[in-house]
């Protein structure tokens, strides 16, 4: 009994309360009640300042100035004012899922095809890539290289071109998607693979039907890496981008002002929220499937 | 689990060396068809990685201006010397070393603590609860993170100063802190930020390193009449070190080179905290008039050697024994 009351947890110290226990309960339970205070203290904190932007963006225009977290009078108009109102926020936001997405497919193509040569086909060299991948993961190259990417996306016509963010964007997370990759190949017995080759397939059809579907959870994590470099990007765009309309969602949001007008808390909010809503649910939803694809990573790297 | 992998490694290897033998003819098409594999992923690699260090690299020795049109000149050390004797060099860099040292002990300790707390969350249904709300800081992306708290932080607006002066009484509304902009609030501001983004991740990290651990240890340590702390000094701590040396040493690369909070919550103003080696480089390359890349690619270069040096320096201090 004691044990089932202790995994009740954060509900059991309300239980407490209400009906009161055994004199001896809350001694012989203590740690166990300290603790889940502490990791829900913790919990806490991580999920306020997105509570208070939730409940902003639902706030009417006084209750936003007023500062008290709950409002009096709940307003769910914000939503479609900032598409309406604001002309270059869709196009933001269609920016964002562009690039975004072509990010993650391609990176995530190189990625798969990249591990599974590292590991089942060994090329001479191999080692090579993998260490120069490995120090690139210590060594600041996102800031420092910024003036060559610069210098060479002029070269290449593509300054102020949202598509153009693309081929800087595949390899913020390239080194350690094929890392990863590498470790989840890993994890394939090389029988299997022999095996399909003796039946005749060709290492394009055995790494599609025989290797992808074993690597599936480490799929998933590189999904969820590269969705979140490319979609929250600042750096590159702001410097790379001049032309608002051409921007992504990040550095719109990162210049605009909380005040009045177009830009009030609440409308900010609603803006923010249509953002960071995409990633938390798709984790959501994939979370087992992560969760299985990163212990295996861990283990092995 | 870590059995199965390793023997499983064991019988790859047989495998290959089997094959090896058998297939030495296949060898060299096999190489051909092996680096099409790579391709992709090198072309990308070494078109915005590899070439683009080395690109900066070579700038660094010369006096090259992107918006000048006269050909530009190899100077040798002369950007490292002027760099080098500039004053604001070293307060840059001191600058990004005065966060790293807020930032890096909480990032660790703070996640260590929580993870043998949820580690030992029995009910699974409770365990998953708490690892995907540890989660959700880690899936929200860079930029996200900075916006959310820079209206956290917002001087009038910002829930935390409303705390300060509206709920608690603690401060008036001319008195209040002042958390970004350029103050002496700013660093630690951001550090407690950065903690707050790394804290779930970083905790996910530990508790995959803990779920490695065989139950028995720290039991049979605790038959033996060790308590609490010496179960994990001597038997957890030793089995997390390769996981908290692989965290020390990246995160001590993220906070060093932290560029993107600095550019929203500082801007170029010189005598801001903010102004670290990172915005030093950027304002040289990309803000002053001048356009100065060859000087900037030096102090970038500046930048990631010390970085790499302290780096090497953290690798030795943190390695674990045998």
């Amino acid at each position: 009994m004691t044990v089932e009351a202790v995994h009740r947890g954060p509900i059991a110290s309300g239980s407490i309360a209400g009906s009161t226990p055994a004199p001896g309960w809350f001694k012989q339970n203590r740690s166990a009640i300290v603790r889940h205070a502490v990791i829900n203290f913790f919990m806490l904190i991580i999920l306020a300042p997105l509570a208070w932007v939730l409940v902003m963006s639902v706030k009417s225009l006084p209750d936003a100035m007023r500062g008290d977290f709950w409002p009096r009078t709940f307003d769910f108009t914000h939503y479609t004012y900032v598409f309406e109102r604001i002309a270059t926020l869709p196009v933001n936001l269609f920016n964002s899922i562009y690039v975004t997405a072509a990010t993650v497919l391609i990176t995530t193509f190189c990625a798969v095809l990249a591990g599974y040569a590292l590991v089942h086909l060994r090329p001479r060299g191999a080692g090579l890539v993998v260490t120069a991948l490995l120090v690139s993961l210590y060594f600041p190259v996102r800031v420092v290289s910024l003036i060559s990417i610069y210098e060479t996306q002029h070269w290449l016509g593509l300054i102020n071109s949202t598509s153009g963010l693309i081929l800087p964007y595949v390899t913020l997370q390239l080194a350690i998607s094929i890392l990863i990759m590498r470790s989840m190949f890993q994890l394939v017995p090389h029988e299997l693979i022999e095996a399909a080759r003796i039946d005749g397939a060709g290492h394009w059809r055995t790494l599609w039907t025989v290797g992808v579907p074993m690597v599936r959870n480490g799929l998933v994590v590189i999904f969820i890496v590269n969705f979140v470099a490319a979609w929250g990007e600042y750096l590159l765009c702001l410097t790379l981008v001049d032309d608002e309309a051409k921007r992504t969602m990040p550095v719109v949001l990162a210049a605009a002002q909380g005040g009045q007008g177009y830009w009030a808390w609440p409308n900010l909010a609603a803006v923010y929220v249509i953002v960071v809503t995409p990633g938390i649910l798709a984790f959501s939803f994939a979370q087992r499937l992560f969760f299985k694809g990163l212990a295996e990573g861990v283990v092995k790297g | 689990m870590a059995n199965t992998i390793a023997s499983q490694g064991v019988s790859v290897s047989g495998a290959q060396r089997a094959n090896r033998a058998g297939r030495h003819a296949a060898l060299i098409g096999q190489g051909i068809g092996a680096w099409l594999f790579l391709a992709p992923a090198v072309v990308f690699f070494v078109g915005y990685q590899v070439y683009p260090i080395f690109r900066v690299l070579w700038m660094s020795f010369t006096d090259y201006q992107f918006l000048s049109n006269a050909p530009s000149h190899w100077v040798w050390f002369d950007n490292y010397e002027s760099a080098l004797s500039d004053p604001l060099l070293w307060s840059s860099l001191w600058r990004a070393a005065i966060f790293t040292i807020m930032f890096l002990p909480g990032t660790i300790i703070l996640p260590l603590l929580l993870a043998i707390l949820v580690d030992r969350v029995a009910n699974p249904r409770l365990a998953t609860v708490y690892r995907v709300v540890l989660l959700i800081p880690a899936v929200i992306p860079s930029t996200l993170v900075f916006v959310l708290w820079k209206w956290m932080y917002n001087y009038q607006a910002g829930p935390i100063n409303h705390f300060l002066v509206d709920t608690t009484g603690l401060f008036t509304l001319q008195n209040a802190p002042q958390w970004l902009g350029g103050t002496p609030l700013t660093l630690p501001s951001i550090a407690v930020m950065e903690v707050w983004w790394g804290l779930g991740y970083h905790t996910i990290f530990f508790i995959a390193g803990l779920a490695a651990i065989p139950k028995d240890l720290p039991e049979a340590a605790r038959i033996d009449g060790a308590n609490e702390w010496q179960v994990f000094w001597h038997v957890t701590r030793p089995r997390l070190a390769p996981i908290m040396m692989i965290l020390v040493v990246l995160r001590f690369g993220t906070a060093m080179a932290v560029i993107d909070e600095y550019l929203i919550f500082g801007g170029f103003n010189r005598a801001s905290p903010t102004y670290t080696w990172t915005i030093f480089m950027y304002d040289q390359a990309f803000k002053l008039g001048l356009w100065r890349q060859g000087y900037a690619a030096a102090i970038g270069m500046i930048g990631a050697i010390a970085m790499m040096f302290v780096m090497v320096i953290l690798l030795r201090i943190f390695r674990p024994k045998g």
